[in-house]
């Protein structure tokens, strides 16, 4: 047996290190890894990091394997670490709202941990029965309920990291407000595993809201939609998701829902919290839509709402030959002129497309589809969607996309100024470039 | 410690005042006196020079010069921090903020703003009011303290409870960079690719360079506002209603506790409308949208009633809140009715330990023939015990020194943080290792590396000292004539 899979047997037992055929699940655009390692704890992950820099291998953090087609290739021959057995819910202090766990727990499992208090982390990013808290804050994913309730950074209270030598290091605390020291777990946030694998996360928790309810609003064009949804962030109400729709998007998530309603361009508000407040923001909200111009507002309950809101979050799912999908970053003042031009180069390109947008935050996700996927024409379309979103000021990066638009379009954008300082972070605490490399922002 | 004979500080204030102009130098010692220190007046330091810079680029000439001449450096705002975190403790240049006070652009729409670090925390939220805007962090020294302090201390307040602290505000920001460089961290538009610079620089507590502008967050006031005053015959009351109001699912927007030292002081300088005999006061604040906020009201006086408020008050008119808040905010002012001199101290505790924990300050502080005074964040577990002592008794201070360390080690001890919003600085540097391993520290060591590798960027501060330089040996030196009796410190 080679030295290194000995080293691994040592850390973890023969059981829970695969070879060969075993990980060939692993692969990663046709890449197999050396071997898949699953480490039952933080001091065993640590273990397994500590053999993988003696050796000098590559590691390859996975935690729910949905987000691992993002950025270039892996190196070939690296090691898969696999968080999958880290489960341990270590803390749940209800009277604190807030909870530490282990990094391998689902987010769908976590959530249930968390509801039986009645308390839940408000994140709600996809694939929650597959995505692993850890990865959802190493990739900083989010859904659409970040409107009110922000994203990992805003949630994360503290992280405990397995660094590239295989030491276990702590950032943040327990607490709520804490300023000790610097505040790395910042930079651990969406730093997709280059610095450090997240093994343990203490997070704000929120109590499950009493109700919740939504409106949704059709327009003739998505001019007036945008418009509309433009007034409902500037305004009162204070929505908890408030997302921008397109035909496209509105038929996909309108039918994966199950809401009545039209293929048109559209507004999804929803709101959460007291019935009383609910039903009266719900009522406003209908009111505001109607006087912008809706051609039909729909009122949604609770249940109907979840499922909406699952359906967008969810988009990326749903579109049948889908061949791309991108997510686009401008000034919420800038996305209606911006996803005009995004349409226009779907047309000149052939590609069907569908968008959901977070309206309030500017954030955009574009899905193309074809029925005869060709790769310059889609690496032509994103590459002209990036420079509308640069000279905006904003930025676009791939989430989805075969190796071949990949190689031909870059999963990021070139990274500006600040890309020396990110370089002489990873040079510091990744020095030997041993975790996740060649998959990050500027080459990292 | 000044370091420079005179000849060396003449042609340094020269230097200086080429890039700032002349009157934007400062180099006497009667003149440096002012920015000997900060709001923890317990520590002193001097200068070689305080620089006024009115722009990016002076700002950067300034670092550049200090690099060449070998000289430390360190930004100060309006200098009310409260952990010595702006202390020139190994001379050098002390670059002040204040000239720099501009609002350089509003996005009304896109719910943001432009601003240069000089600019009052309070002035920024005024100049929104008119549109119905704010920022929303309020730190209690809001009328004083400056956004670029904020950014350095990743400032609180009370209304950070709901609202999140100043890292939850903070867009992007451009820095002078340790070595004198200039570059714009995050920016604009959300969620920036590649690292979250700007979350890191934020609360870096002036060790990772100089922010020269800084694109916040703005967000519209909410439409209804409803502040409470619950009132309590014993402390633990108060504190286990903290918990009970979080634990009903209940989001106050504030919800802070002031004790019977602290509200007798108050009602003497202000006459707020506390009252003077509660063991303990609850100032609990609700906000957003006017339905919903009777009931969800309801829920707070029945949780306060149940832990055994004696009475609470509903605020009837804006008036009223104001004079509330004022008696909450203007309560470190208040002190110096009751004492000469007060130690201002900053921990955070899991909010369900907040009884035990209260009990085992007043055990420590008691044990050292002091007082306390508790006016803090109760909501969030941000303690603020605010020793109380004349400085004038001999080895006094060195009391509070000593029962400050064993009320930061309790709150350790429950799983708490040295440190809730004030930042560790130069006071709490050698308490870091209650909380962070050998290796935690060697990584926050390193990532420092990054941006200030020559350690000139306000140095001595967050990080212990190798040597011994314990705070005692910076602690406050009286003036001849106020150790011979002729003058009092106010």
């Amino acid at each position: 047996m080679p030295v290194l899979i000995r080293s691994l047997v040592d850390a973890v037992g023969s059981a829970h290190v695969r070879e060969g055929a075993a990980c060939a699940a692993f692969a990663i655009d046709g890449r197999a890894p050396r071997a898949a390692v699953f480490p039952a704890s933080p001091d065993e992950l640590a273990a397994v990091m500590r053999v993988a820099a003696a050796a000098r291998v590559p590691v390859v953090p996975w935690g729910g394997g949905t987000e691992m087609l993002v950025g270039a290739p892996p190196p070939a021959d690296a090691l898969v670490v696999g968080t999958g057995r880290l489960t341990a819910v270590l803390e749940h202090e209800p009277g604190d709202l807030t909870a530490t766990v282990e990094a391998g727990l689902t987010m769908e499992a976590l959530q249930a941990a968390l509801g039986v208090r009645g308390q839940w982390v408000p994140l709600d990013p996809p694939a929650p029965a597959r995505s692993t808290l850890g990865g959802v804050l190493a990739t900083n994913r989010s859904g659409p309920r970040r409107q009110l309730y922000g994203t990992a950074r805003d949630l994360v209270l503290g992280l405990r990291v397995v660094t590239a030598d295989g030491e276990l290091v702590r950032a943040g605390g327990r607490v709520v407000k804490n300023v000790a020291g610097y505040d790395l777990a910042k930079l651990y946030l969406g730093s997709r595993g280059t610095l450090g694998i997240i093994v343990e996360a203490t997070v704000k928790l929120r109590p499950r809201p009493e109700a919740e309810a939504a409106c949704w609003g059709s327009f003739a064009t998505l001019a007036d939609a945008a418009r509309a949804a433009a007034a409902l962030a500037g305004g009162e109400l204070g929505p908890t998701a408030l997302e921008l729709l397109d035909g496209g998007g509105a038929a996909v998530t309108g039918r994966a829902a199950a809401v009545p309603v039209p293929a048109e361009p559209a507004v999804l508000v929803t709101f959460d919290g007291l019935g009383t407040t609910v039903a009266w923001q719900q009522a406003a909200a209908a009111r505001e839509l109607g006087a912008a111009g809706a051609s039909a507002v729909a009122r949604l309950d609770a249940p109907a709402t979840r499922r909406a809101l699952e359906a967008v979050r969810e988009i990326r799912t749903l579109i049948p030959g889908m061949v791309a999908v991108a997510r686009a970053g401008v000034l919420p003042s800038d996305l209606v002129t911006y996803l005009g031009e995004v349409a226009a180069a779907a047309a000149e390109a052939g590609l069907g497309l569908a968008v959901a947008a977070h309206a309030g935050q500017g954030l955009a996700t574009l899905a193309f589809a074809s029925d005869h996927p060709a790769v310059d024409a889609t690496a032509g379309a994103l590459a002209r969607c990036r420079a509308a979103a640069r000279a905006r000021g904003g930025h676009l990066a791939l989430e989805a996309a075969s190796i071949g638009v990949r190689e031909a379009c870059p999963t990021w954008d070139p990274p500006g100024p600040a890309g020396e300082l990110m370089r002489a972070v990873k040079a510091r605490l990744d020095p030997a470039g041993l975790l996740n490399p060649g998959r990050f922002v500027g080459g990292i | 410690m000044t370091t420079l004979a005179p000849a060396d500080r003449s042609r340094l204030r020269r230097a200086l005042g080429e890039l700032v102009g002349p009157d934007g130098v400062l180099t006497e010692p009667a003149e440096l006196l002012v920015y000997e220190s900060d709001g923890l007046t317990i520590f002193r330091a001097t200068a070689d020079a305080v620089v006024f810079p009115r722009s990016t680029a002076e700002v950067a000439a300034c670092v550049a010069l200090a690099n060449r001449e070998g000289l430390p450096f360190v930004a100060r705002g309006a200098g009310t921090g409260l952990a010595g975190g702006c202390l020139p403790t190994e001379g050098g240049i002390v670059i002040a903020l204040t000239r720099m006070n501009r609002i350089l652009e509003v996005d009304y729409t896109n719910q943001l703003a432009v601003v240069e670090p000089g600019l009052v925390n309070l002035h920024l939220s005024q100049a929104l009011g008119p549109a119905g805007f704010y920022y929303a962090p309020d730190p209690s020294s809001q009328l004083a303290c400056t956004l670029g302090g904020n950014v350095a201390n990743n400032s609180g307040g009370p209304h950070t409870l709901k609202y999140g602290v100043t890292t939850n505000h903070v867009l992007g920001l451009e820095v002078v960079l340790p070595d004198g460089e200039v570059v714009w961290l995050g920016g604009k538009v959300r969620d920036p690719q590649g690292y979250d610079l700007v979350g890191l620089f934020v609360g870096s507590e002036g060790t990772f360079g100089i922010a020269t502008k800084i694109v916040v967050r703005i967000v519209r006031r909410p439409p209804a506002v409803k502040t409470l005053l619950a009132v309590f015959d014993q402390v633990d009351q108060a504190s286990r209603t903290v918990a009970a109001i979080t634990a009903r699912g209940l989001t106050p927007a504030a919800l802070e506790m002031i004790d019977r030292i602290t509200i007798q002081a108050v009602e003497d300088a202000f006459h707020a409308g506390y009252p003077r005999d509660a063991a303990a006061a609850l100032l609990i604040e609700l906000d957003g949208l006017a339905a919903g906020l009777d009931e969800e009201a309801d829920r707070v006086v029945a949780a306060c009633r149940e832990n055994g408020a004696r009475e609470v008050r509903v605020a009837r008119d804006e008036r009223e809140r104001q004079l509330l808040w004022k008696g909450r905010k203007a309560a470190f002012g208040a002190y110096g009715r009751v004492s000469p001199a007060y130690f201002v101290m900053d921990g955070v505790i899991p909010r369900t330990r907040l009884p035990e924990v209260l009990r085992r300050i007043e055990t420590i502080v008691a044990a050292h023939g002091l007082r306390v005074g508790n006016v803090f964040h109760a909501g969030d577990g941000n303690l603020h015990p605010n020793i109380l002592y004349d400085p004038r008794r001999p080895g006094e201070e060195g009391r509070v020194l000593a029962a400050g360390a064993e009320i930061m080690k309790a709150c350790v001890e429950v799983g708490g943080s040295i440190s809730g919003e004030h930042g560790i600085g130069l006071e709490k540097r050698d308490f870091m290792p209650w909380i962070f391993s050998e290796a935690d520290l060697a990584t926050m060591a390193a990532v420092k590396a990054v941006f200030n590798p020559t350690g000139r960027c306000n140095p001595g501060k967050v990080f212990p000292t190798r040597k011994s330089c314990a705070p005692g040996e910076l602690a406050y030196q009286p003036h001849p004539l106020e150790a011979s009796g002729a003058i009092q410190r106010l």
